[in-house]
C-alpha cells in the first residue's frame, strides 16, 4: 500500500515483553498466566501498607540477555524509578520502572522491510519494570473488575527510534523482534496472550521534510495483523486531517477492532506528569560482571546470522532458510538431522513438510528424533522405500515414538522390491493380461508406457520400485 | 517561592485530593509559607555539583526465581470493600475513558 | 487471674493518657492467646511491648492514626513483630500517633491527641507519642515507634525515657507503613538503655523481604564499660544556638561536665550544613510520602465512602475524607516538589544537600570523634495547641533530630534532667552501624546522670 500525495509516515514502537520467569519481578508470587483471579497475590503485589519490593535476579538476567541480543550497551549500574499515576489495577499508585538511568541503551535490530529491503531499527533503550494488573470493564455492570494476578509480572520495555516508514515495516520489525527474543529464550512474545504488547507513535510529514510531525500514540493493538491495520488507519486519519487544513493533536488513540477505527482516548484533563523519582525502596541495580560474560557467551546464534549460514552452508534457497530458522526448535532439529547423516536438501524438505505439519497438529512436540528421520531419508535415497511409503513410515514413527525406520517399513510391508526376478514376474503377468495394449504399444503408441507402469504398481501393491519398472517393461516390450 | 491557586488545584488533581473551595485560600497560604521556607536550600551553590545521597546497601541483592509468596494470613476477599467472583470491584471507568495511560482492556 | 493481667491493669491505669488505641479488653484476650501459644522464653521473655499503630500486626488493627485505615486488619505482620514474638515478648496493643507518622506532637492523630504523662496540658511529642507516653508512665517497659525525622527521639525526650533510632538498614522496614522510605526506621523506647537496647537487638538484622535492610547479623549487645576513658565526644556548635531554651542548655552543660568526669575527651566540632537540614527534610519526606500514600484509594482495603459514581470520584472521596489536614498538606507539597518543572529545583537539589549533610558527619567521625552529644529537642515539652497555628513552627521542633535521619545514622536520647518538672533529653549520634559504641556510652552515662534532677 503506497502513500500518495507526497506524504511520509514515521512510526516508532514501544514494546513490553514479559520476561520468562517463574515468579514476579518484585515478589515471590507465581507469574504464570491463567490462575483464578487474585490468587497469585501477596502483600507486595497487592500494594498493602507496609509491603516492600525485592528484585528477581532471573528477570534481570533475561533482560541483560535481551539487551545483548539486541546489540545494546548494558549499563552495569542502573536505577529503578517510580512512575506515579492512579488507576484501579495499579495497586501502589505507582509503577516501579526505570527512567533516567535504564539498564541498556544504544542497540539495533535488523529486519527486512517489504518496501526498502534490509533496515536496522535503532533500539534507543531497554529497561525493566513491573506490569500492572488487569481491569475488566464489561464483566460486572456499572463496575470495573480488577484482577491483580498480573500485577508485578516482570517486563522489559524496548523502545525504538522513529525508524519505520510504513505499518508493514512496523509489523516486519515486530516479527523480527519476536524471533530474536524467542531465540534468546527471553520471552514467549505472544501478542494474543499479552506477553508482548505494542504501543506505537505515529506521525506524518511531507516527503522531503526533515522535521517530524506531531505524533499520536496508538494503543490497544492485540495482534500482528492489527498492527498494520491500526497504524494504517491512524496514518490515513492524520493525512486526511492535514489535507483538510486541520492540526494533529498530540493525544492517545485507541484501536477499536469492532468499529475498524482509531479514536481518541476520551479525557485527560492535562498531559501526564508521572513525577518520576528514584525508587527509595531499592538500592542501585548493579549487574555482576560475571552475568554479562555468561549471558554473552550463552547467546545462541541469532536468526539473522543463522539464515545466512543455512543458505551458505547447506546450499538452501533463502526462503527455505527463512522457514527453517523461524523457530529455534525447528532450526536445531534440522541441523541435528543433517548431523545424523541426512543430505541437507531432502532434510530441509522433510522438516518443512512432514515434520512441521506434525508439529502443528501436535501443538509443538517433535515426535520423531532427528536420527530416525535421517535414517528414513537414507532409505528413501537408496530406493529401499518409495516416497509415499516413506510418509507412511514417518507417520508410524510419529505415533509410536520408537522403532527403527527399516524395521517399521518391513513390518508394514513397504520395502520396495528391486529384485529383477520378482519384478519380471509382475511385468510378465501385466503384459499377458493386456495383450491389446501390448499390440498398440508395439504399433507405436509409446505413451501407453505409464499405463503399464501403473498396472505393475497395482499388481505389486505398490511394492515395485517404480524407478526400475519402466526399463524392464521396455525391455520386455522390445522397444 | 509562593504557589498560586491554580497550581494548588492542579497538584490536588494529580494527587486525587479534593480540596474544599472554602479551604483553598488558607491552604494556598500555608503551602506558600512551607515552600518559601524549604526553598532556602537553593541558596547553596554546592548543591549543583554534589552527588545525591541514598542510605542503605550499595547494590540490590537478588532474590532467586522461586515461587515463594510472602505470607498472607487471609485473601483479598476479606479485606476488600467490594469483591465479587474473585475480583475487586470499583465503580466503572467509562469505556475508553481517562485513567491509565493504557487502553481500556477487552474482557479476557 | 492470668500472668498477663498485671500488664493489662497497668495499661488500663494509663488510659487517661489516650495513648493506647486498642481497647484493654482486646489486649487482655490477645495477650492471653499469645502467652498460651508461645511459652515465654528467649531474651525478652514475657516483656510486654506496645507498638505504634503504623507497624503491621496480626493481633490488632493497624490504622496509622488515620481514618483512611479505620478498622484495617493487616493480613501480615512486620518482621520486627515476628522477631519480638520469637524473642518471647508480648505485643500488648497499638499506640496512638500522628497520622501516618506526620507530626511532632501526636495532635494530628485522627483519633484524638495523646497526653503527656506528667502534665496533661502538654504533648507527649510525636509522631510516636502514644508509645512514648506509655513507657514514660511506667505502663510498659518498652515500646516500638518509628523514626522519619525524630519521631522516636523527640517524644522519648519529652516523656523522660530512652529512645533509639538505629542506623538506616539496621532494622527491617517490612511491615512498617511507609512515610519517607529513605528516612524511615523502626525505633525503640525503653525505661532504661538496657530495655531499649535488648529490644533493638531482638528486632535487628538482615531481612530478605526488605531490600534496604543491610545484610548484617543482629546487633550485639555490648557490656557496660567502667567509664568513658578513650571516648572522644564531639559537641557540634550548630546544636547549641544562642536561642536554645536555657533549661535545656543547663541540662546539657551539666551532662557535658559529667561526660568529662567519666573520662571522655570532649571536643568542639562543627556540622556546617545543619541549618539546611529542616528544609531538606521537608522536601524529601513529603515527596516520598506523596508517592507512598497513593495506594490509599479505597479500591482494595480500608473503608470506602458510599455513592461514588466513578473511580475518580471514589479516589477523591476516599482520600478527601480519609486524610487529615497535615497529611493533605504534605502530600500536596510532595506532589509539587516532584512535579515537572520543580523536580530539579526542589527534590534533586534536596537529595544533593542531603549528601553534604551526611558528609559533615563523616568529616567529624573520620577525625577521631567517636560520638556526638547534643540536646534532643530545642525546648521542653510544649503545650497542646501551641504549634498548630503555623506548620513550619511544628517542623522546627525536629531541628536536632532530622540530621541523623537524613544521614542515615544511629542516634539515642536519654533523660538528662528536668526543666520546671518536665523531662528533657540528651542525644548521642554515632557513626553508621556502630550502635554498640553508642550503647556503651549511653549505659555509662545513664548510671551517673540524674534524670529527675532539676537543671
Amino acid at each position: 500500500m503506497s502513500v500518495g500525495g507526497g506524504w511520509e509516515t514515521v512510526i516508532g514502537l514501544e514494546t513490553h515483553v514479559q520476561l520468562r520467569t517463574r515468579s514476579k519481578m518484585f515478589c515471590g508470587c507465581s507469574s504464570v498466566f491463567g490462575a483464578p483471579p487474585n490468587t497469585n497475590v501477596c502483600p507486595v503485589c497487592l500494594g498493602l501498607p507496609g509491603a516492600l519490593p525485592t528484585v528477581n535476579g532471573q528477570a534481570i538476567r533475561l533482560a541483560v540477555r535481551a539487551a545483548l541480543a539486541l546489540g545494546c550497551e548494558v549499563h552495569l549500574r542502573s536505577i529503578f524509578a517510580r512512575k506515579n499515576y492512579f488507576y484501579p489495577d495499579l495497586p501502589k499508585g505507582y509503577q516501579i520502572s526505570q527512567y533516567e538511568e535504564p539498564l541498556a541503551t544504544g542497540g539495533g535490530l535488523s529486519f527486512t522491510s517489504p518496501e526498502r529491503g534490509p533496515v536496522t531499527a535503532s533500539i534507543v533503550r531497554l529497561h525493566v519494570e513491573e506490569d500492572a494488573g488487569k481491569s475488566l470493564h464489561d464483566r460486572v455492570p456499572r463496575n470495573t473488575a480488577v484482577d491483580l494476578n498480573r500485577s508485578g509480572v516482570p517486563l522489559a520495555e524496548i523502545v525504538t527510534g522513529p525508524d519505520f516508514r510504513s505499518p508493514q515495516e512496523a509489523r516486519a520489525y515486530l516479527l523480527a523482534l519476536k524471533e530474536v527474543l524467542q531465540y534468546a529464550d527471553v520471552s514467549d512474545c505472544d501478542l494474543e496472550k499479552g506477553s508482548l504488547r505494542v504501543d506505537a507513535n505515529v506521525s506524518v510529514r511531507r516527503r522531503g521534510d526533515s522535521e517530524l510531525g506531531t505524533k499520536t500514540e496508538v494503543k490497544n493493538i492485540n495482534s500482528f495483523a492489527f498492527v498494520e491495520k491500526a497504524l494504517g488507519l491512524e496514518r490515513d486519519r492524520q493525512i486526511a486531517t492535514l489535507e483538510a487544513g486541520g492540526r494533529i493533536e498530540q493525544q492517545t488513540m485507541l484501536f477499536d477492532v469492532k468499529a475498524n477505527t482509531v479514536r481518541p482516548q476520551r479525557s485527560k484533563e492535562e498531559s501526564k506528569d508521572y513525577r518520576y523519582f528514584p525508587e527509595p525502596d531499592l538500592p542501585p541495580l548493579v549487574v555482576p560482571d560475571a552475568w554479562l560474560d555468561e549471558e554473552r557467551a550463552a547467546l545462541p546464534e541469532l536468526p539473522a546470522a543463522r539464515r545466512v549460514r543455512f543458505a551458505g552452508q547447506y546450499g538452501l534457497p533463502a526462503t527455505d532458510a527463512a522457514v527453517l530458522v523461524q523457530s529455534r526448535l525447528i532450526a536445531d532439529y534440522f541441523e541435528a538431522t543433517v548431523v545424523a547423516g541426512a543430505d541437507p536438501k531432502p532434510a530441509a524438505n522433510w522438516v518443512m513438510g512432514e515434520v512441521l505439519a506434525d508439529v502443528k497438529e501436535r501443538s509443538g512436540t517433535l515426535r520423531v528424533t532427528p536420527e530416525r528421520l535421517a535414517r528414513l531419508i537414507d532409505l528413501l535415497k537408496d530406493g529401499t522405500v518409495s516416497h509415499s511409503a516413506a510418509k507412511q513410515v514417518f507417520a508410524a514413527m510419529a505415533d509410536n515414538g520408537l522403532g527403527d525406520p527399516r524395521a517399521i517399513a518391513e513390518r508394514l510391508g513397504l520395502i520396495q522390491v528391486a529384485d529383477t526376478g520378482a519384478l519380471g514376474e509382475w511385468v510378465d503377468a501385466v503384459l499377458s493380461a493386456h495383450a491389446g495394449e501390448v499390440a498398440r504399444y508395439k504399433a507405436g503408441e509409446v505413451k501407453l508406457l505409464p499405463f503399464f507402469v501403473g498396472q505393475v504398481m497395482k499388481a505389486s501393491k505398490g511394492k515395485a520400485d517404480p524407478k526400475l519398472v519402466p526399463a524392464l517393461l521396455k525391455e520386455r516390450l522390445g522397444g | 517561592m509562593s504557589i498560586s491557586r491554580e497550581e494548588v488545584e492542579k497538584i490536588a488533581r494529580l494527587a486525587e485530593l479534593q480540596v474544599d473551595e472554602a479551604a483553598l485560600p488558607g491552604l494556598v497560604d500555608q503551602l506558600s509559607r512551607i515552600l518559601e521556607y524549604v526553598a532556602q536550600i537553593a541558596a547553596l551553590a554546592a548543591t549543583e555539583s554534589a552527588q545525591p545521597f541514598h542510605p542503605g546497601p550499595a547494590a540490590i541483592r537478588f532474590r532467586p526465581d522461586e515461587v515463594r509468596p510472602a505470607p498472607l494470613a487471609f485473601g483479598p476477599e476479606r479485606m476488600a470493600p467490594a469483591f465479587r467472583d474473585g475480583f475487586f470491584l470499583v465503580p466503572r471507568l467509562g469505556a475508553f475513558e481517562a485513567g491509565r495511560d493504557d487502553a481500556a482492556e477487552e474482557d479476557a | 487471674m492470668t500472668a498477663t493481667d498485671p500488664v493489662v491493669d497497668r495499661l488500663a491505669a494509663a488510659a487517661p493518657l489516650h495513648a493506647l488505641l486498642t481497647p484493654t479488653a482486646e489486649v487482655r484476650s490477645a495477650l492471653a492467646a499469645q502467652a498460651a501459644a508461645a511459652p515465654p522464653s528467649g531474651p525478652l521473655a514475657g516483656m510486654p511491648v506496645v507498638v505504634k499503630d503504623n507497624i503491621c500486626t496480626l493481633e490488632y488493627t493497624t490504622t496509622c492514626g488515620s481514618r483512611i485505615l479505620e478498622g484495617y486488619r493487616s493480613p501480615f505482620e512486620a518482621t520486627a513483630i515476628t522477631r519480638l514474638k520469637a524473642a518471647g515478648a508480648l505485643i500488648a496493643g497499638k499506640t496512638n500517633c500522628d497520622e501516618f507518622a506526620m507530626g511532632s506532637s501526636t495532635e494530628h492523630s485522627a483519633y484524638g491527641r495523646s497526653f503527656h504523662p506528667i502534665d496533661r496540658e502538654r504533648v507527649p511529642g510525636g509522631s510516636s507519642g502514644g508509645s512514648a507516653a506509655l513507657v514514660g508512665a511506667g505502663a510498659v517497659p518498652a515500646a516500638l515507634g518509628s523514626e522519619t525525622g525524630g519521631s522516636v527521639r523527640q517524644p522519648a525526650a519529652f516523656c523522660g525515657v530512652v529512645g533509639i533510632k538505629p542506623t538506616y538498614g539496621r532494622v527491617s522496614r517490612y511491615g512498617l507503613v511507609a512515610f519517607g522510605s529513605s528516612l524511615d526506621q523502626i525505633g525503640v523506647f525503653g525505661r532504661t538503655v538496657s530495655d531499649a537496647g535488648r529490644v533493638l537487638a531482638a528486632i535487628s538484622g538482615r531481612d530478605p523481604l526488605d531490600a534496604t535492610c543491610e545484610d548484617r547479623d543482629p546487633l550485639p549487645l555490648p557490656a557496660v564499660p567502667e567509664n568513658l576513658q578513650g571516648f572522644v565526644i564531639g559537641i557540634p556548635k550548630e546544636y547549641f544556638p544562642s536561642d536554645l531554651d536555657p533549661g535545656v542548655r543547663r541540662a546539657c552543660d551539666r551532662t557535658i561536665r559529667l561526660l568529662k568526669d567519666l573520662g571522655a575527651a570532649v571536643r568542639d566540632v562543627s556540622l556546617p550544613h545543619t541549618p539546611y537540614a529542616i528544609p531538606t527534610y521537608y522536601i524529601i519526606a513529603p515527596a516520598e510520602a506523596s508517592s507512598n500514600l497513593a495506594r490509599y484509594d479505597g479500591v482494595r482495603y480500608g473503608p470506602r465512602p458510599a455513592g461514588a459514581v466513578d473511580v475518580r470520584a471514589l479516589y477523591r472521596a476516599t482520600r478527601g475524607h480519609g486524610f487529615g489536614a497535615e497529611v493533605r498538606r504534605r502530600v500536596l507539597i510532595g506532589t509539587y516538589v516532584l512535579s515537572a518543572g520543580y523536580y530539579d529545583a526542589y527534590y534533586r537539589r534536596a537529595q544533593r544537600m542531603r549528601s553534604l549533610i551526611a558528609q559533615d558527619f563523616r568529616n567529624v567521625f573520620d577525625r577521631g570523634v567517636d560520638l556526638l552529644f547534643t540536646p534532643s529537642t530545642p525546648t521542653p515539652p510544649f503545650k497542646a495547641g501551641e504549634k498548630l497555628g503555623d506548620p513550619v513552627a511544628m517542623y522546627l521542633a525536629d531541628i536536632f533530630t532530622v540530621t541523623a535521619n537524613l544521614a542515615g545514622l544511629p542516634a539515642l536520647t536519654l533523660p538528662i534532667g528536668r526543666v520546671q518538672g518536665l523531662p528533657v533529653g540528651g542525644q548521642l549520634i554515632g557513626p553508621a552501624f556502630l550502635e554498640d559504641e553508642m550503647l556503651e556510652a549511653a549505659f555509662t552515662l545513664e548510671r551517673s546522670v540524674e534524670p529527675e534532677a532539676e537543671a
